[in-house]
């Protein structure tokens, strides 16, 4: 232990004195720790074990479902699923293909995700570039009335009765978009960051005569490409997984959104499972593995998604943190 | 680079009466929505004071004072679900910040960068999955498939222990939950408490490490010390959200599984099964009513402590 201290005191005298001798201001104080990161120290081991575990609790479950999906619904009946698909099979998914609420799913929800994320987007941003734009008499009154629905709601039964008795929307796709479309939380963070716009660009834009609205969609806009993205990851994640709505509002089997059909499954499933004469009926189709298959279909967009988006989530995520 | 800025500048950004006018226009749509879907639910709140019969609509149907306020207390089971619902949400409040912050610290250990932003990225990832593959992933753990006993009964019979019926047994789960909201939010909080040790400045190491710091001594006595501020607001924003329970996960999970309703009834799944089975749109709302101004008080002291505590971040 002494050993290791007396080593790093010796590291970061040397560097000291370098810098003394170059007189240059330690302008990467980073650099300076890296002699003493090289070494593994006990806690640092610990830390790789611990988020190595952590990693694996996320991941395994997950990849259950997976090879659940591949496995054949008689082996998954009797050991349970397994690490790997042991006898690899597609019937679930050839089932799922060759029906139609796969695909009926699919448009529900992809609707629901491109339509809902353009619409929330675009208020997004326009009512965000009107509060930062900070003017006079109009701003601040925006500013409270977009807050005070962040501390008061009025809750779920005026708005169902808003929804089914006052705008009939029951069974179409907007009950499910229009209740969720604006986050006002995401209205902030995009406030904080349009107030971060270089003003002298605008200013050059005003003096060459742009008009306001011309300023928004042909500067502001591409300027903000960076947080539009991630408000729009945001966005499109929370209408793909948005099940609530769809619960309330639509009970025609041909529009459910894929998380619906899923949810219905469960409690299919858990039916045929409890109810011993359904059992004989049921036993020709996987219904576990469909159910797997399902759930890996519902995830498949936002599995394959991931690994390109998630660096604008963590930027999103620490953006709002920071900012918000 | 500071640059001075005459008034005239001042004065060309504040716009022309016709700039205005379009500036209106572009906000209308997100005006529009929040009157209709933030603001005219609050005014839909006078369902809770009335006997509402769908047939006479919102105003034709009768006032009826606080009847429907009286009968939802007096039914007996208010006190279980506002208990319910505070103590499960100040569990996961808890669970998920401690894990979120232990696995700040130890991510913050592991080096190169790829190496950890690959780790943030997989423990992340579990925030957007949907609460209905939650529900399905959590089933085949604990139930298994085709009734077999599921990986957490497994793993019990290699310790000998009886198989534990999860979905008949009220009493586990609240730590199931918890187990759950650790999983999903887990990684999610990580991140926020990694963007603030990035903020943390070097030297704080450097001095640290020429006392003869260890790393775990790092972690316990520079970056959680300076990492408090930033437990502090969630911690603030947790409470402030205490009273409304998170709905979707809970009811994807529980569902109608009136066995487990003694241990995870919080008020947002009440209200909804009440509003599906009983289809009592006076005594709903009043309940609705009733956790928006106790949530309002919790949100409103939340953001008047977290406005002096830290100022920066305050939107208003």
């Amino acid at each position: 232990m002494s050993f290791i201290a007396s080593g790093r005191t010796q590291t970061i005298t040397d560097i000291e004195a370098e810098m003394a001798l170059s007189d240059v201001p330690p302008s990467r104080p980073g650099a300076a720790r890296v002699p003493g990161r090289k070494r593994f120290e006990p806690f640092t081991v610990v830390s790789y074990i611990c988020v190595g575990i952590f990693g694996l609790f996320c991941l395994v479950p997950l990849w259950m479902i997976v090879a659940g999906s591949f496995t054949d619904e008689s082996v998954l009946a009797a050991n349970g699923y397994s690490i790997w698909p042991a006898p690899f099979s597609l019937a679930a998914y050839q089932l799922l293909f060759t029906g139609q609420s796969l695909v009926n799913g699919y448009i529900a929800s992809l609707f629901i995700t491109i339509v809902g994320t353009a619409l929330s987007l675009s208020c997004t941003a326009s009512l965000a570039w009107v509060i930062a734009r900070r003017l006079p008499r109009i701003s601040r009154p925006l500013t409270i009335f977009a807050y005070i629905p962040m501390l008061f709601t009025g809750g779920l039964v005026p708005l169902y009765l808003l929804v089914t008795q006052v705008l009939n929307l029951s069974n179409d796709w907007f009950s499910v978009i229009l209740p969720i479309m604006l986050a006002p939380f995401l209205i902030f963070v995009a406030v904080s960051f349009f107030r971060q716009l270089p003003e002298e660009i605008l200013d050059s834009a005003r003096i060459d005569g742009a008009g306001e609205l011309r300023i928004f969609f042909q500067i502001v806009i591409p300027l903000s490409k960076p947080i539009l993205a991630v408000l729009g990851l945001f966005y499109a994640v929370t209408y793909w997984n948005e099940w609530f709505m769809a619960l309330l509002f639509i009970s025609d089997p041909d529009k459910f959104p894929l998380q619906l059909i899923l949810q219905n499954l469960i409690s299919n499933v858990t039916n045929a499972a409890t109810l011993p004469g359904a059992s004989a009926s049921q036993a020709a189709a996987p219904v576990y593995q469909i159910r797997f298959a399902m759930t890996v279909m519902t995830i498949a967009p936002i599995l394959f998604g991931y690994p390109f988006a998630q660096r604008f989530f963590v930027k999103g995520l620490t953006l709002g943190a920071t900012k918000g | 680079m500071p640059v001075l800025r005459p008034t005239r500048t001042a004065r060309r950004r504040r716009p022309t009466s016709r700039g205005t006018l379009g500036l209106l226009l572009l906000a209308t749509p997100g005006i529009v929505w929040f009157l209709v879907f933030a603001y005219g639910p609050m005014a839909g709140l006078v369902v809770a004071f009335k006997d509402f019969k769908v047939s006479e609509g919102i105003f034709g149907s009768p006032w009826n004072g606080l009847q429907n306020f009286a009968y939802f207390f007096s039914s007996g089971d208010a006190p279980r679900i506002v208990i319910n619902t505070i103590f499960l949400n100040a569990l996961f409040l808890v669970a998920s910040l401690a894990a979120g912050l232990l696995l700040a610290l130890m991510l913050n250990e592991i080096q190169g960068r790829f190496t950890r932003r690959f780790g943030q990225s997989i423990i992340f990832f579990p925030y957007f999955v949907s609460p209905v593959v939650i529900s399905i992933i959590l089933q085949a753990v604990l139930a298994g498939v085709g009734g077999r006993g599921g990986m957490v009964n497994n793993l019990l019979n290699v310790f000998d222990l009886p198989n534990v019926n999860w979905y008949t047994t009220p009493g586990a789960w609240p730590w199931i939950l918890t187990v759950v909201k650790v999983w999903q939010l887990g990684g999610y909080t990580s991140v926020i408490f990694l963007a603030a040790i990035t903020s943390i400045p070097e030297d704080v190491y450097e001095a640290a490490a020429l006392d003869g710091a260890s790393k775990a001594r790092m972690a316990l006595s520079v970056t959680t010390p300076l990492l408090l501020p930033t437990l502090g607001i969630l911690i603030v924003l947790g409470v402030g959200r205490i009273f409304f329970g998170d709905f979707a996960t809970i009811y994807a999970i529980v569902g109608d599984n009136g066995t487990l309703f003694p241990t995870t009834d919080v008020i947002d799944t009440y209200v909804f099964r009440s509003l599906r089975t009983v289809g009592d749109f006076g005594t709903t709302a009043a309940i609705g009513l009733f956790q928006s101004i106790v949530g309002f008080v919790f949100v409103s002291a939340a953001v008047l402590v977290q406005r002096r505590v830290d100022k920066e971040s305050s939107i208003l």
